[in-house]
């Protein structure tokens, strides 16, 4: 099947992006925010439509949707992103993790009604989560500069192209799926992904001294820990106290 | 592998482990932390479950918890960071007395949000120079999915403290940290104590973000 143009484009996009990327140096080092000034402003607007169009939606689906039903939406979204999850674990070589992903499709697509129900889980086949940023970051790409994006909130450049490949390459259903579909899709996850950090988002804004700061502290870090696949690392230089200057302080 | 017959120096190799245990600061044991760990979580949601007391006093037992699980003044260090060093004394006495105080706020506004949560510890591991990172799960009420939460805890004058809470791989500490370190960088010491005074002032609740300076 051709690519239609919006695939196309996305393409094209995705061949200008490598641009921005670099290969990690060996020390990491705290990225900095060069695009703040912007990134702010991207920022604020997110919020204004976040309040206005997604939050409210996502409160309707929490308070409409009993338990039962939220479960079955989730575990069917889910189900639908295996085919990339198997894909990424395959390039980052995580073959166990990748069986596991195909699995999980096979089982839940058929015995799972079209994925409504997570069985493979009870099979012994947890979910988890893997995109083409996180594989990018596998093979050294550096995040780059953190990026506010319209609409869809913290990123970077490692992470956009991530996106991109994941949505328009890796993905099925960007080759058969009708667009209507693609976009109504889209739409659920934007819908219970939010309802999902709504806990989290007000907790953010009731107790943060500066929530553009805490957001992006907070996306970097499950980022980097989505990477790691849950393994510790941790600058340890972090929980030690700073020295006193000599003679500044008696300890 | 040593020689055979050299009976002295493995006794002083034998000997070595109790000599840096005399001199180094103690590690604790992975289980004693998650013992620790786990006493806490059941304390904490025994005062939630508490009958007999008042919103107010199971605020003031929950109080008197956390200032018994951390230190408040080493907690506030490890939030000021490499910004401790430049405060001057006052400036420090000022910053502790604001974040206990805002630590206290925060847990009476989120006093109502607890109930029906779970804790379970899954595992204990030692980090750092003496530290232990404590795995846990806590399950909330609804949908029931279980957050993976770490509790980074450290032995301080004969007992336990937590110094950091890792919820789904984000720090508490880290985001408190960068959070400062934004503030003080756009404002200097000064504001980020003017901010936390603010902030202190004002009712719990969302609020708009600060626009860029």
């Amino acid at each position: 099947m051709a690519p239609n143009p919006r695939t196309r484009a996305a393409l094209a996009l995705l061949a200008a992006l490598p641009l921005m990327l670099r290969v990690a140096p060996a020390a990491a080092e705290p990225v900095d925010d060069p695009l703040e000034p912007l990134n702010r402003a991207v920022f604020a607007l997110n919020r204004v439509m976040d309040g206005t169009v997604l939050e409210p939606l996502a409160e309707f689906y929490d308070y409409a949707v009993p338990d039962y039903g939220k479960r079955r939406v989730a575990d069917f979204l889910a189900n639908l992103r295996a085919p990339v999850v198997f894909v990424n674990d395959l390039l980052q070589g995580e073959r166990e993790r990748a069986g596991v992903a195909l699995g999980r499709f096979l089982v839940n697509s058929t015995l799972g009604l079209f994925g409504l129900f997570d069985i493979a889980a009870r099979l012994g086949l947890p979910p988890h989560e893997e995109d083409f940023g996180q594989t990018l970051a596998v093979w050294g790409v550096e995040e780059g500069p953190y990026l506010v994006l319209p609409v869809l909130g913290p990123s970077n450049p490692r992470d956009l192209v991530g996106l991109l490949m994941d949505g328009f390459v890796f993905d099925p259903a960007a080759w058969v799926a009708p667009g209507r579909f693609r976009l109504g899709r889209a739409a659920a996850a934007a819908v219970v992904r939010r309802a999902e950090l709504d806990p989290f988002l007000d907790e953010l804004r009731a107790r943060s001294l500066d929530e553009y700061a805490a957001l992006r502290s907070a996306y970097r870090q499950r980022r980097a820990a989505a990477i790691r696949n849950g393994r510790v690392a941790v600058d340890e230089s972090l929980y030690e106290l700073p020295l006193e200057d000599p003679g500044e302080e008696t300890p | 592998m040593s020689a055979p017959g050299c009976w002295t120096r493995r006794a002083v190799l034998g000997l070595l482990p109790i000599a840096a245990v005399a001199t180094a600061a103690p590690a604790p044991a992975p289980e004693a932390a998650a013992a620790f760990v786990r006493r806490l979580g059941e304390r904490a949601f025994a005062v939630l479950r508490r009958r007999d007391l008042d919103r107010a006093g199971k605020l003031r037992a929950l109080e008197v918890l956390v200032e018994e699980a951390t230190d408040l003044e080493l907690l506030a260090r490890l939030v000021l960071g490499r910004y401790w060093r430049r405060a001057t004394p006052a400036q420090r006495a000022r910053f502790v007395d604001l974040f206990r105080r805002l630590l206290r706020k925060s847990l009476a506004e989120r006093l109502d949000d607890y109930g029906g949560q779970t804790l379970e510890v899954v595992g204990a591991e030692p980090v750092g120079r003496a530290d232990v990172l404590v795995h846990t799960r806590v399950r909330g009420p609804g949908t029931g999915k279980a957050l993976a939460v770490d509790w980074r805890v450290r032995r301080r004058n004969g007992r336990f403290v937590v110094i950091d809470v890792i919820a789904e791989g984000v720090s508490l500490l880290i985001t408190q940290r960068s959070q400062v370190a934004e503030v003080i960088g756009r404002e200097g010491i000064d504001g980020l104590l003017r901010v936390l005074e603010e902030r202190l002032r004002r009712p719990g609740g969302p609020t708009p973000s600060p626009r860029p300076s």
